[in-house]
C-alpha cells in the first residue's frame, strides 16, 4: 500500500518535472521551428505550430547577407583559445594552491573571485586605450587575451576545487617511490585531474562564447563572433522574426549539440565549489 | 562530513612534514606558479580600476586627460535622471532576481530530488537556457513578450480580448519583463548546484526527521537549509557578480527603452562613454558602481570566508 502510495507520487513528481521542463524548453522549441517558417506564416494570427510548409530559406537569406562561417570560425577560436590558454596559466596556479597551500592561499582565492565581481565597464576603457595604441582593436589576439583574463578566476576557482579532491596520499606514495616533481605531474596528477580539467574547459568555453559585453564593444568586422552575428539582426527598423530565428538557431545550434553530448562534463561543470 | 574533513587535516600535517626536507624548493614553485595569475590580476584588474578612478576627477571628454575637477562629475551624475532610473532598476532587478533565483532554484532541486524518472535529460533541458548569450535570451524574450505575437497575441486570440501583457511598452514594468527573461536564463544552473547540495546531505537525516515526525517541508526549512549554507553562498556570489553584469540582456530586449524606463548602470556608462563622448562623467558612473559593489559584499565577504578561515 505505502509502495503504491510512493509510485503515484513518483509519477506526479514525474509529470511536473516535465512540465516545467517543456515550459522552460519552449522558447528554445519555438526559436527552432519559427526559423524553418516564411515571414508570413511567422507572425500568423493565431500561431501555426507544427503544420506549416517547412522552408529553409531564412537560412538562405541570412548566410547570404552575413557571412555565417566567419562568425562561427571566429566564435570557435575566441572561445576555445582563451579557455586553453586560461588553463595553460590556471593549472600551476591551481595546482600550487591546492597542494601546497600556504597561509595566504585562501586570500589570494578570495582575491582572484573578487576581480570577478568588479563592474567591467570599470576596466573596459583602460583596455580599449591600450588595445588602441597596440593596434588589437577588432583583433582576434586581442580578444582571446580579454576573454582569458575574465574568465581567469572562475577557471582557478574551478581547477582548485577539483585538484583539492586529489588525495595527498597518493603524491606521498609516488614520491615514496622516487618519482621526481616532473612524473609526478606527469603520471600521478594529470590522470586524476583530467575529468575535473575537461568539465573546466567545456564550461568555460560557454563562457567565453556567449560573452557579449566584451566582444560587441572591442569588435567591428573581422574579430566578430556569433554573439555580434545576432546581435546585427536585432535592428529596430523591422523585425524579421524568421530571419532572426535562423541566425539566432545557427548561433545556438553548435552550444546546444555541444551541451547534450557532454551532459555529465558539464553538470559537473556546473556545481563546481557546491559540491565538497 | 566532519570526521572526513578531519582526517584530511592529519594527512595534510603528516604530508607537510613529511617533506620538510624540499619544503622551501616546493614553495618556491609554488610562487612561481602562481605569479603568471596574480601578475594579470593585479595589472588588469587593479590596474585598469584604479586608473578609471583616477580619470574620474578629470574633465575628460572624447579623450582622457588629467583636468582635476574634483567631484564635478559625481555632482553632474547625481543630478542625471537617467543615472538615478539606472540605479532603481538595478536595485529592483537584484532583489527580485536574487529572491526569485533563489527560491524556484531550490524547489525546483527538491522536486528532482525525489529522484524522477529521466533526471539527467530533465536537468539537461534546464541548464539549457544557461548556455545561450544573453544576446539570444534578450531577443527571444523581446519576441514572446511582443503585444502583437508573443503570449498578449496568443491569449488574445484564444478569444479572451481584454487580456494585457505588455511588459516591454510598459515603463511602470519594463524591468519584471527583463527579470522573467533573467529568471528563464539563470534558474537551472542555480538549480543544478542546489540539487548538487541536497545530493551531499546524509539520507540518515532524512529518516531521523521521519521517525521524529517532522514534515517535509519543516525538515527542509530547518535542517536541510541551514546545512547547505556553503551551497547558498556559492548561489549568491554567482547571482550577485551576473546582477553586475547586466547589460547585454537590456540591450538586446530593450535597449534601454521604453524611453530610459529600462535603463541600468553599466549602459549608462557606455553610452555616456562611447555615445555622449563625454568620459570622465562615464568613469565617475563606473566607480559609483565600484563603489556599491564594494560596500556591499566585502564585509559579506569578510564575514563568510573569513570566519570560516578561522574555524
Amino acid at each position: 500500500m505505502a509502495r503504491s502510495v510512493t509510485t503515484q507520487r513518483k509519477a506526479i513528481y514525474t509529470i511536473v518535472a516535465w512540465g516545467i521542463g517543456l515550459l522552460i524548453f519552449f522558447p528554445i522549441l519555438w526559436t527552432i521551428l519559427t526559423s524553418f517558417k516564411t515571414e508570413a506564416v511567422a507572425i500568423a494570427d493565431p500561431p501555426v505550430f507544427l503544420f506549416f510548409d517547412w522552408t529553409l530559406e531564412n537560412y538562405a537569406v541570412v548566410q547570404e547577407r552575413s557571412n555565417y562561417m566567419r562568425f562561427l570560425w571566429n566564435s570557435v577560436l575566441l572561445a576555445g583559445l582563451s579557455t586553453l590558454f586560461g588553463i595553460i596559466i590556471a593549472v600551476p596556479a591551481a595546482w600550487s594552491m591546492a597542494f601546497v597551500p600556504s597561509r595566504r592561499t585562501k586570500d589570494i582565492l578570495l582575491w582572484m573571485l573578487s576581480t570577478k565581481m568588479l563592474p567591467a565597464v570599470g576596466v573596459l576603457y583602460p583596455i580599449y586605450l591600450i588595445f588602441i595604441k597596440l593596434g588589437l582593436l577588432d583583433s582576434r589576439a586581442g580578444l582571446i587575451i580579454v576573454l582569458m583574463l575574465i574568465n581567469l578566476p572562475i577557471i582557478v576557482w574551478m581547477l582548485y576545487t577539483y585538484f583539492r579532491e586529489i588525495p595527498g596520499e597518493i603524491l606521498e606514495a609516488a614520491r615514496m617511490d622516487g618519482a621526481s616533481l616532473r612524473s609526478e605531474i606527469i603520471y600521478v596528477l594529470t590522470p586524476m585531474a583530467i575529468p575535473g580539467i575537461a568539465s573546466t574547459l567545456l564550461l568555460n568555453f560557454i563562457l567565453a562564447w556567449n560573452e557579449a559585453f566584451w566582444t560587441l564593444n572591442l569588435t567591428a568586422v573581422n574579430a566578430a563572433p556569433l554573439t555580434a552575428f545576432i546581435a546585427s539582426y536585432s535592428s529596430p527598423e523591422g523585425l524579421f522574426f524568421a530571419k532572426l530565428s535562423a541566425a539566432s538557431t545557427m548561433a545556438i545550434a553548435p552550444i546546444l549539440i555541444l551541451g547534450w553530448f557532454s551532459q555529465k562534463q558539464l553538470v559537473r561543470g556546473l556545481t563546481f565549489g557546491a559540491v565538497k | 562530513m566532519a570526521i572526513a574533513e578531519s582526517g584530511e587535516t592529519t594527512v595534510t600535517r603528516r604530508t607537510a612534514a613529511a617533506k620538510k626536507p624540499i619544503r622551501l624548493f616546493r614553495n618556491l614553485w609554488s610562487k612561481i606558479a602562481l605569479t603568471p595569475m596574480i601578475l594579470t590580476a593585479v595589472v588588469v584588474f587593479m590596474g585598469g580600476t584604479i586608473w578609471t578612478i583616477v580619470y574620474s576627477f578629470t574633465n575628460s571628454g572624447l579623450l582622457p586627460r588629467l583636468n582635476w575637477v574634483g567631484l564635478d562629475q559625481y555632482e553632474r551624475l547625481w543630478s542625471t535622471a537617467k543615472w538615478i532610473v539606472s540605479i532603481k532598476n538595478l536595485a529592483i532587478y537584484g532583489v527580485f532576481s536574487l529572491t526569485f533565483t533563489l527560491v524556484i532554484g531550490f524547489v525546483l532541486a527538491a522536486l528532482l530530488d525525489r529522484k524522477i524518472r529521466f533526471e539527467d535529460t530533465f536537468r539537461t533541458i534546464f541548464l539549457y537556457p544557461f548556455a545561450l548569450s544573453f544576446i539570444v535570451t534578450g531577443l527571444v524574450w523581446q519576441w514572446i513578450l511582443n503585444p502583437e505575437f508573443g503570449i498578449q497575441g496568443i491569449v488574445r486570440g484564444w478569444g479572451w480580448e481584454s487580456f494585457t501583457f505588455n511588459p516591454l511598452n510598459d515603463p511602470e514594468i519594463v524591468m519584471f519583463g527583463l527579470l522573467i527573461a533573467g529568471l528563464w536564463q539563470g534558474t537551472g544552473l542555480i538549480m543544478c548546484i542546489m540539487l548538487a547540495g541536497l545530493r551531499g546531505i546524509d539520507e540518515d537525516i532524512w529518516k531521523a526527521a521521519r521517525v521524529d515526525g517532522i514534515g517535509v517541508v519543516k525538515t527542509y526549512v530547518q535542517i536541510i537549509i541551514p546545512m547547505m549554507r556553503p551551497v547558498f553562498v556559492t548561489a549568491v556570489v554567482l547571482i550577485t557578480s551576473g546582477i553586475i553584469k547586466l547589460y547585454d540582456l537590456v540591450v538586446a530586449q530593450t535597449a534601454g527603452g521604453p524611453g530610459i524606463a529600462s535603463e541600468v548602470p553599466a549602459k549608462y556608462v557606455m553610452t555616456t562613454m562611447f555615445g555622449g563622448q563625454n568620459l570622465g562623467q562615464g568613469f565617475a558612473a563606473s566607480t559609483m558602481m565600484l563603489l556599491s559593489v564594494v560596500i556591499i559584499l566585502i564585509p559579506w565577504a569578510l564575514l563568510e570566508f573569513g570566519g570560516r578561515k578561522r574555524g
